[in-house]
């Protein structure tokens, strides 16, 4: 059966914003909602949208991503008609092949996509927190006859500033693109989410490749000139939970968010799973002495302290008398005995030592790094 | 370095006493601790040792441990190289008619052929029901160390540990050399203080030593089971040595052994005799969401497994995964089986509920801890106690 569709998540970026949580692991890669990293959220959409051919495109940090990507058998991905690709920038006759922004990502894996020759190109960002049926999307699409179709978002008009945004006519088709407008003629944000025609867009990317044009990226460049030359662009609204977890604050408040039962992302969906890596760990281990109230835990976690609001990811070791509140702590975080965690984000593999205090607030969340070490033993006195 | 063992699970258990949990399961497939079910136990035995495949022989048909098993992944039977999961079933009927597909004497010939295809040097024997974590690396050092012609594993416990009628065995260790196995008694014929050697049903032999017994069999038209077959090698007069496994161990034999192990979970030195050590347990992955504890949760001494909602009390009992547990609920030493709920109001002492058990608003159901109540899968107990089988 010919390919129809080949998703191409954009996974290289390094989220520079969200500081010693992007040192050394790219921003898709970064743990969230106790069981799953950013990624999960993409990668599981193209599953259960019965997208089968999946590259994530990866460049900056990219040794922990793969590894969890794999050959996406954790998404059901790993099959003998289609899977996972993790495509990395490689040197070639033509030199080395890395990236400078979005288009150039798909203009540097054009021998990818060509060896799966798909109709359409579904283009994701590996950075957000949502659920989206692409399949849906892509009806849209092609009921629209489009070139390109940009998923859109309706969002607060003193937001607008922020995102690029597209002004659309009556029929939903695209007639103007605003970058980061001052005054924005719609509050219709792009998410970075776009169907292109294949054919049409290697047209784009490789012509002017030749012609020495800029074709770098997607709202800078390849949006222009769509527009530029009356293409068929449309929108395509999304409405539901969509969260960029680009800043400490919000990777903090979007897990708060998320610890919520009644959350719009209903992790418990049977119907759409967000599937991840599983690590194959112990059951949770609540103690006679724990305090567990409103909060998420996960397998291989041993806990004797008191835990409100938080989430705690997998292997997350919490000792007597410890108080954890309104946090986050990745997996395998090491937490001993008398230590209070309030406000904060504890990184993958870091241990906080008896009596420690790691303490934010709601403006500052406090952060601890992976295998970041607090508390202990002073060398002063 | 290819593995030097070819492993044969001998999944045919006796499983009567652990009705109705075994109504529809072998064994081999019952759940325990939270996430998993007693075949992980000599599977990730498999892992940590490297072996490349199995060969599974069951009584029944294995429904639910094909689902559990799948294409082996988990413990890295699926290379193309080599690997794979055989399972052989029905032996059970098999037995009973005493034929296999054609005769008597074909008994074996799944056992034959998979042993024979194999370049290991060594074939192992496990079971199931005798819960443990068994390393097998260091076991083959030992055999080869020992250079016998079979290894059995042994564990020294007391008598009154295993339950009155069991119908496992002991073994007679020679003293001067203390590893020596001379013979093999049953346990029903020992007295209750004494300390024994419990034969754990799990051993390592020299594979010319195991092709002659199938040889031997075939001649004699024999189908016993080959757990029992270190009694035919001593007969034989094989060299067999003992292997001191000190680690924790439960017979599973009944509902009470069945339900005191998942109890045990609960001493944090037994869980981590079983779990946290240098030899990990695996089970199949499952996709899961974290479990919640509502504001209204009251937890003391319990373990859990993800993707539960829970906003009631719950102390000292064992939940598996997909467990409601709803708001002024109260579940006291039990255990709770994946895919159960139970309703505000409902109490629950010494109970275990099989899987996807719905236990409506005020209803109660109490065991004792040496006669645990047990219900079956699928049911639904009504507020006023009645219970509907599923």
């Amino acid at each position: 059966m010919k390919t129809e569709t080949v998703a191409m998540i954009l996974a290289g970026g390094q989220g520079s914003r969200l500081g010693k949580l992007t040192k050394q692991i790219a921003k898709p890669a970064v743990p969230f909602g106790g069981n799953y990293r950013i990624i999960d959220f993409a990668i599981s959409n193209c599953a259960n949208s019965g997208i089968k051919n999946v590259g994530v495109v990866t460049q900056y940090q990219p040794l922990v991503l793969n590894s969890h990507v794999g050959n996406g058998s954790s998404w059901g991905l790993n099959r003998h008609n289609g899977g996972a690709t993790i495509l990395q920038p490689y040197s070639s006759v033509d030199g080395e092949k890395f990236f400078k922004g979005t288009a150039h990502a798909i203009y540097q894996n054009i021998d990818y996509i060509d060896q799966k020759d798909p109709e359409y190109v579904v283009v994701l960002s590996g950075d957000h927190i949502y659920k989206m049926d692409y399949e849906k999307m892509l009806e849209y699409h092609k009921r629209k006859d489009a070139n390109l179709t940009v998923g859109v978002m309706p969002v607060p008009w003193e937001d607008t500033s922020r995102f690029g945004v597209m002004n659309t006519d009556k029929t939903d088709r695209i007639i103007e693109f605003q970058e980061k407008p001052e005054h924005a003629k719609s509050n219709l944000a792009s998410m970075g989410i776009y169907i292109f025609n294949w054919a049409r867009l290697k047209q784009y990317l490789v012509d002017n490749q030749s012609k020495n044009r800029q074709m770098e990226d997607f709202g800078h460049h390849v949006i222009p000139a769509y527009l530029r030359n009356s293409e068929a662009v449309y929108a395509y609204q999304f409405e539901g939970y969509w969260k960029d977890v680009g800043t400490i604050e919000s990777l903090w408040s979007a897990n708060m968010e998320f610890l919520d039962p009644d959350h719009e992302l209903n992790i418990r969906d049977r119907d759409w799973r967000v599937y991840s890596r599983n690590p194959n760990t112990t059951p949770q281990f609540l103690t006679a002495s724990a305090r567990v109230t409103d909060s998420m835990i996960t397998d291989g976690c041993y806990i004797a302290g008191e835990v409100t609001h938080s989430i705690l990811s997998h292997n997350v070791k919490v000792g007597k008398n410890s108080v954890i509140k309104d946090s986050f702590v990745m997996p395998n975080a090491v937490i001993g005995e008398n230590v209070t965690i309030d406000k904060a984000i504890i990184g993958e593999g870091a241990h906080i030592y008896d009596g420690a205090e790691v303490v934010g607030i709601e403006e500052d969340i406090a952060v601890v790094g992976y295998g970041e070490e607090v508390g202990g033993y002073s060398d002063e006195k | 370095m290819r593995s030097k063992i070819v492993p044969i699970l001998n999944l045919l258990e006796d499983y009567e006493k652990l009705k109705p949990l075994t109504d529809r399961r072998p064994v081999a497939s019952l759940p325990f601790a939270c996430r998993y079910r007693l075949i992980d136990f000599p599977f990730s035995s498999l892992y940590n040792a490297e072996s490349e495949s199995a060969a599974l022989f069951i009584s029944g048909s294995g429904h639910s441990l094909y689902d559990h098993i799948r294409s082996g992944s988990t413990w890295g039977l699926d290379s193309s190289a080599g690997g794979g999961v055989f399972t052989h079933s029905q032996l059970e009927k098999k037995s009973a008619t005493g034929t296999d597909s054609k005769h008597g004497k074909f008994y074996y010939d799944d056992y034959y052929k998979y042993v024979t295809r194999s370049r290991a040097e060594y074939v192992a024997i496990m079971g199931s029901s005798l819960l443990s974590n068994i390393n097998l690396n260091s076991l083959l050092h030992f055999h080869e160390d020992k250079d016998g012609e079979v290894t059995i594993v042994y564990k020294k416990i007391r008598r009154d540990d295993l339950i009155a009628d069991s119908k496992l065995s002991a073994l007679q260790i020679d003293n001067e050399d203390s590893s020596k196995v001379e013979g093999v008694n049953h346990i029903s014929d020992l007295n209750g203080d004494e300390h024994i050697y419990l034969n754990m049903e799990t051993m390592l032999l020299n594979k010319k030593t195991f092709l002659d017994f199938l040889f031997k069999a075939k001649n004699e038209d024999l189908s016993v089971n080959v757990a029992n077959f270190i009694s035919f090698t001593i007969e034989e007069g094989c060299t067999v040595y003992g292997y001191e496994y000190t680690g924790y161990l439960k017979a599973i034999e009944d509902i009470k052994s069945y339900y005191d192990a998942n109890m045990d979970m609960l001493d944090e030195d037994n869980f981590n005799a079983l779990f946290y050590r240098a030899d990990p347990v695996r089970t199949r992955a499952k996709n899961s969401a974290p479990t919640y504890y509502g504001s209204t949760a009251v937890i003391e001494n319990a373990q859990f497994a993800n993707d539960c909602e829970v906003y009631g009390t719950v102390k000292h009992s064992i939940v598996f995964r997909k467990v409601n547990i709803a708001e002024g609920a109260h579940i006291e030493n039990s255990i709770i089986m994946q895919d159960s709920s139970i309703e505000e109001g409902a109490v629950l002492k010494n109970v275990i509920l099989d899987k996807h058990v719905y236990v409506k608003n005020g209803a109660r159901l109490e065991g004792t801890p040496e006669n645990p109540l047990v219900i079956a899968k699928n049911s639904v107990v009504y507020s006023n106690g009645e219970i509907e089988e599923g």
